[in-house]
């Protein structure tokens, strides 16, 4: 799969007074993306602005050829997202329901839309939750299935928005291990530093700028040195 | 209460008949004044509702409930009116209950949403929209668990604080997480692509 770059150019955003991120120019090619930094440093505001969730107050941010200004609708079917708390993702009472709902937006037909959760369900190991209700499911389960809900659509591109937080060691283990499976490009926004050993690139954020972009080593390092001072 | 996985007959038959059959049986019921027919009529749907092979242990707690209720209701009209009145009240109003059970428990939660669309579509001469009324029903059926679960929470931790009495100590995180989540919930279907249009075919 040829995965499209994603590139920033100077891009800085402002909510009223504070400014979250600052003249930020960078270009993602590789496959397996971290990001760290402190609580409020910038790292959410960057990875909701890689699916046109928030809008650069100045520069632009293009995935490929399109532009998250004018093209949001096609980005977020290119780039899948999941968030921090998946209880609030899931949107619909059933499973198999949930997963489809991306799809049904799309206005995929019915038995095409059946086929699809079926086969996703199956990637992911979670054929058994199909008929569960969501609010029924643990926070691992819980996971899987918003995982589920965005790979069903194909995208390019996932945004991991500290998807192991609310995840005990034995689930975030099997996270960590579908994630390494994945095709797509991964962007993993995250203080769980084991998550990052096999990553081809990290991004430390420091105050809303990039303070150190490189290997996981180097860049764990320098963010605990960083953390030290 | 949501279906599971139904595979009885009932659970073949197109929900548009189900619930058509259900509305004209429930009017029906009202014009049926011998005890006798209606107590048959409630055999009949107790008949139906072991045979849809739904999950006996998910309908415990909602019929301990109906009971409940129907017991205060039969004293109640027995009371005031007479205690023949009373029974043909209670035996419609199980009969209607234990048949809404059977329809609902074998019809997938998508295809009533579907047919919720298509009832609804009427709406759409006057501005209104279907699909989102749908969305919101579903996301209603979808978040009560959890706002529970908040509330639950919330009231551990006024509790622990000493506070566990005081209304406002509760309601008020109560609100700010609803908010929270409803602001979550807001953005996931942002990123989900969800299309407020109203699409221009619908499955």
């Amino acid at each position: 799969m040829e995965l499209p770059s994603i590139r920033l150019e100077n891009v800085s955003v402002r909510y009223d007074d504070r400014v979250a991120l600052r003249e930020l120019s960078i270009s993602l090619n590789e496959q397996r993306i971290g990001v760290i930094g402190a609580n409020g440093a910038g790292k959410s505001t960057l990875s909701r602005l890689l699916n046109g969730l928030v809008l650069p107050t100045d520069g632009t941010v293009h995935i490929g050829d399109l532009n998250t200004r004018q093209h949001s609708k096609q980005i977020r079917r290119e780039v899948g997202f999941v968030f921090q708390n998946p209880a609030n993702q899931i949107i619909m009472p059933i499973v198999s329901d949930d997963i489809a709902f991306g799809l049904k937006n799309l206005s995929m037909p019915k038995s095409e839309r059946h086929q699809r959760v079926a086969q996703t369900l199956n990637e992911l190991n979670i054929s058994h939750l199909a008929d569960r209700e969501s609010h029924t499911l643990s926070g691992g389960e819980q996971q899987m299935v918003a995982l589920a809900s965005v790979l069903a659509m194909r995208p390019q591109t996932i945004i991991f928005d500290e998807p192991t937080t609310m995840l005990d060691l034995r689930n975030r283990l099997a996270f960590q291990r579908e994630i390494a499976k994945l095709s797509q490009r991964a962007i993993v926004v995250t203080h769980d530093l084991e998550i990052l050993e096999d990553f081809e690139r990290v991004l430390v954020i420091t105050d809303g700028t990039v303070a150190f972009d490189g290997a996981p080593a180097e860049a764990i390092a320098h963010y605990r040195q960083w953390s030290h001072a | 209460m949501i279906a599971a996985a139904n595979t009885s007959y009932l659970a073949r038959i197109r929900p548009g008949w189900k619930f058509g059959a259900l509305l004209i049986l429930s009017i029906a019921l009202y014009l049926i004044s011998s005890w006798s027919v209606l107590l048959a009529l409630f055999i009949i749907s107790i008949a139906i509702l072991l045979s849809a092979r739904v999950d006996l242990r998910q309908l415990r707690l909602p019929l301990i409930s109906m009971a409940i209720i129907l017991s205060v209701v039969f004293v109640l009209l027995g009371i005031q009116t007479d205690w023949l009145n009373a029974l043909r009240a209670v035996l419609r109003l199980l009969t209607m209950c234990l048949l809404a059970y059977a329809v609902s428990l074998t019809t997938k939660f998508e295809d009533m949403l579907e047919l919720f669309q298509q009832v609804a579509s009427p709406l759409r001469l006057v501005g209104g929209n279907p699909a989102q009324i749908a969305l919101a029903l579903s996301m209603t059926i979808r978040f009560i668990p959890e706002l529970k679960k908040v509330y639950v929470e919330v009231r551990e931790a006024q509790h622990a604080r000493g506070l566990g009495n005081n209304p406002l100590a509760v309601t008020v995180p109560l609100v700010i997480r609803s908010l929270k989540i409803a602001e979550e919930t807001a953005e996931a279907l942002d990123a989900r692509g969800y299309d407020s249009a109203p699409s221009p075919r619908q499955h």
